[in-house]
């Protein structure tokens, strides 16, 4: 039962990590950044590769993935966003599309198809802790991305970058009215937006692997979490994200956890991950329709 | 006393509609120099030129001695202060992140605070719960955190009451007496009128008269014309 929970919060904590550069990106430019998950996967792949050239633990790699995706996050901007800073939102929605299709192909070309796995945090294995087994690279996750949340919390409340961004965020023309420049604090947003859907991409390469076309189903995520904690609500994408893995992984293992269900006619059918993300879907309808603005939306002022 | 601020026929558009038609205007160091002209002026629309929010078609903008060119930020950077029209503190940043974010190197919280005591028991609130009076001082201090030389100050009487306009007109003078001058763009002639030096009368994008703020032909017209702009004189 604890170590079903330790895995959904690992998955869960790495799916938030990606919510949240979804939603900084969302409220920095208010438009959806489609790329963001093909920055999961393409951070995996930057993992993976840095991984062949460097035998040392994902930990150590971590730094320059953060970087790297980064700076990727940067051109991003610069090819998807600013030329088009003028037109209707959809317009960064469909250049965010194209240049996702050029990640996969890119990461198609050098990597090829199959799938790779990212070296570990620390070590891979089991761990006892308390009496109960769970996997190390499940805590690892856990505490890597809390910590990156953390750090993202801190950034925007309690620094100055931190109360540009989100003054840019709220009211772009009066922020540089007032002297910030807000072609560059957009420009971080995007990095930072990137680096953190590239954190995700190296903590879930290991146990999940990482193939060129993950991105389509990261982003789905990235856009239930948002929608379920609330359109703009950066809280609201972490809950969200650790809803959606909740329900992910405990769903399909519930009849190992209550050892009735699994005689009920029907269980291997019922508990298993196609219902979850069926049901995961049903959710996503519910909360669109009882609770539109999310679970965290009701104070639209407070979003950043 | 050289010209801190000099326009000279500054033309402005929006799309097809001609805002301002050549409008002419100087501020000096030190000057308070209001704004004044019914709905549809061009005051905003010269308040916004001035920031580069809006193109500008024809015209010269001088400020300190060379053109006023480049975008926003780097106007604000060279000492323009613009408190906008509606106020727009940002809602989800405190009273006290309002004014840090804009703050220019050895800008002090302690003046603004000083300048408008309602703020500093506010410091913590975000900007969304504050009040229509609050708001407007938060506006006007975050403008001056940028520690301008001119401050561009638009309608900030708007929504006010006459008491609080007078109280936040009255601080012009100890902002004007720290070597900050101020272009006043108000509606509320007569509240404007009261605090300014000088004055400019916006009528439809021209220029229709200026003079001092204390002359009183210049404010008979501007009452007459207020009051016949309104239909309300009689015959
Ligand atoms: N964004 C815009 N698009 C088109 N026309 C505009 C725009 N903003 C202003 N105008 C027009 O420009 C003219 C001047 O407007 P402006 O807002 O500068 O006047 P104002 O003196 O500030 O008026 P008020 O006292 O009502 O604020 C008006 O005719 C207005 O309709
Ligand atoms: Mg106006």
């Amino acid at each position: 039962m604890l170590q079903v929970l330790v895995n959904s919060l690992a998955l869960g904590s790495a799916y938030a990590l990606l919510a949240l550069g979804f939603v900084l990106i969302l409220n920095a430019v208010n438009a959806v950044n489609f790329a963001q998950g093909d920055l999961v996967m393409a951070g995996g792949f930057v993992a993976v590769a840095f991984g062949m050239l460097l035998p040392v633990p994902g930990i150590v790699l971590l730094p320059l993935v953060l970087v790297v995706m980064a700076l990727i996050g940067r051109a991003l901007a610069a090819v998807a966003y600013f030329p088009l800073k003028s037109r209707p939102p959809v317009s960064v929605f469909i250049s965010t599309i194209a240049v996702g299709i050029i990640l996969q192909n890119l990461a198609n070309a050098l990597f090829g198809a199959e799938p790779r796995a990212a070296p570990p945090l620390f070590a891979g294995g089991l761990v006892e802790l308390g009496g109960i087994v769970v996997s190390r690279q499940a805590l690892a996750i856990i505490a890597v991305a809390a910590v990156m949340i953390a750090a993202q919390y801190v950034l925007f409340q309690r620094t100055a970058l931190g109360r540009r961004l989100r003054a840019t965020a709220q009211d772009r023309e009066m922020a540089e009215a007032l002297g910030i420049r807000v072609n560059h604090v957009i420009a971080a947003t995007f990095a930072i937006a990137a680096a953190y859907a590239g954190a995700a991409g190296l903590l879930l390469a290991n146990t999940f692997f990482v193939t060129p076309t993950d991105g389509g189903n990261y982003i789905l995520k990235a856009y239930i979490a948002v929608v379920i904690g609330g359109w703009g609500s950066v809280p609201g994408a972490v809950v969200g994200a650790l809803l959606i893995a909740l329900f992910e992984v405990m769903l399909p293992s519930l009849p190992l956890i209550v050892p009735g269900l699994a005689g009920l006619p029907g269980a291997s059918w019922l508990f298993s991950q196609t219902i979850a993300t069926i049901l995961l879907y049903l959710m996503l309808l519910v909360v669109l329709v009882v609770r539109p603005q999310g679970l965290f939306g009701e104070a639209v002022q407070r979003r950043a | 006393m050289t010209a801190l601020l000099d326009i000279a026929d500054l033309v402005v558009g929006h799309g097809p509609v001609t805002a301002l038609h050549g409008v002419s205007l100087r501020v000096n160091s030190g000057e308070i120099v209001a704004l004044v002209g019914a709905n549809g002026a061009g005051k905003s629309t010269l308040l916004r030129a001035l920031m580069g929010l809006v193109p500008v078609t024809s015209g010269e903008i001088m400020f300190d001695g060379t053109p006023l060119t480049g975008p926003a930020w780097s106007r604000a950077r060279r000492g323009l202060g613009y408190c906008p029209e509606g106020r727009r503190v940002f809602p989800g940043l405190t009273v006290e992140e309002n004014l840090n974010v804009a703050a220019a190197p050895g800008a002090s919280l302690d003046t603004v605070y000083k300048l408008f005591p309602p703020l500093a028991n506010r410091r913590d609130a975000p900007g969304w719960q504050l009040s229509g009076g609050e708001q407007q001082m938060l506006a006007v201090g975050r403008a001056l955190m940028a520690r301008p030389k001119l401050l561009l100050l638009d309608e900030p009487s708007l929504g006010l009451s006459p008491l609080l306009t007078d109280e936040l007109l009255a601080r012009l003078r100890a902002i004007a007496s720290d070597g900050v001058a101020v272009l006043l763009a108000e509606q509320n002639a007569a509240a404007a009128l009261e605090v300014a030096d000088r004055a400019y009368v916006l009528h439809l994008g021209h220029t229709v008269d200026d003079g001092s703020a204390a002359d009183p032909g210049l404010r008979q017209r501007v009452r007459e014309g207020i009051l016949s702009a309104k239909g309300l004189t009689s015959g």
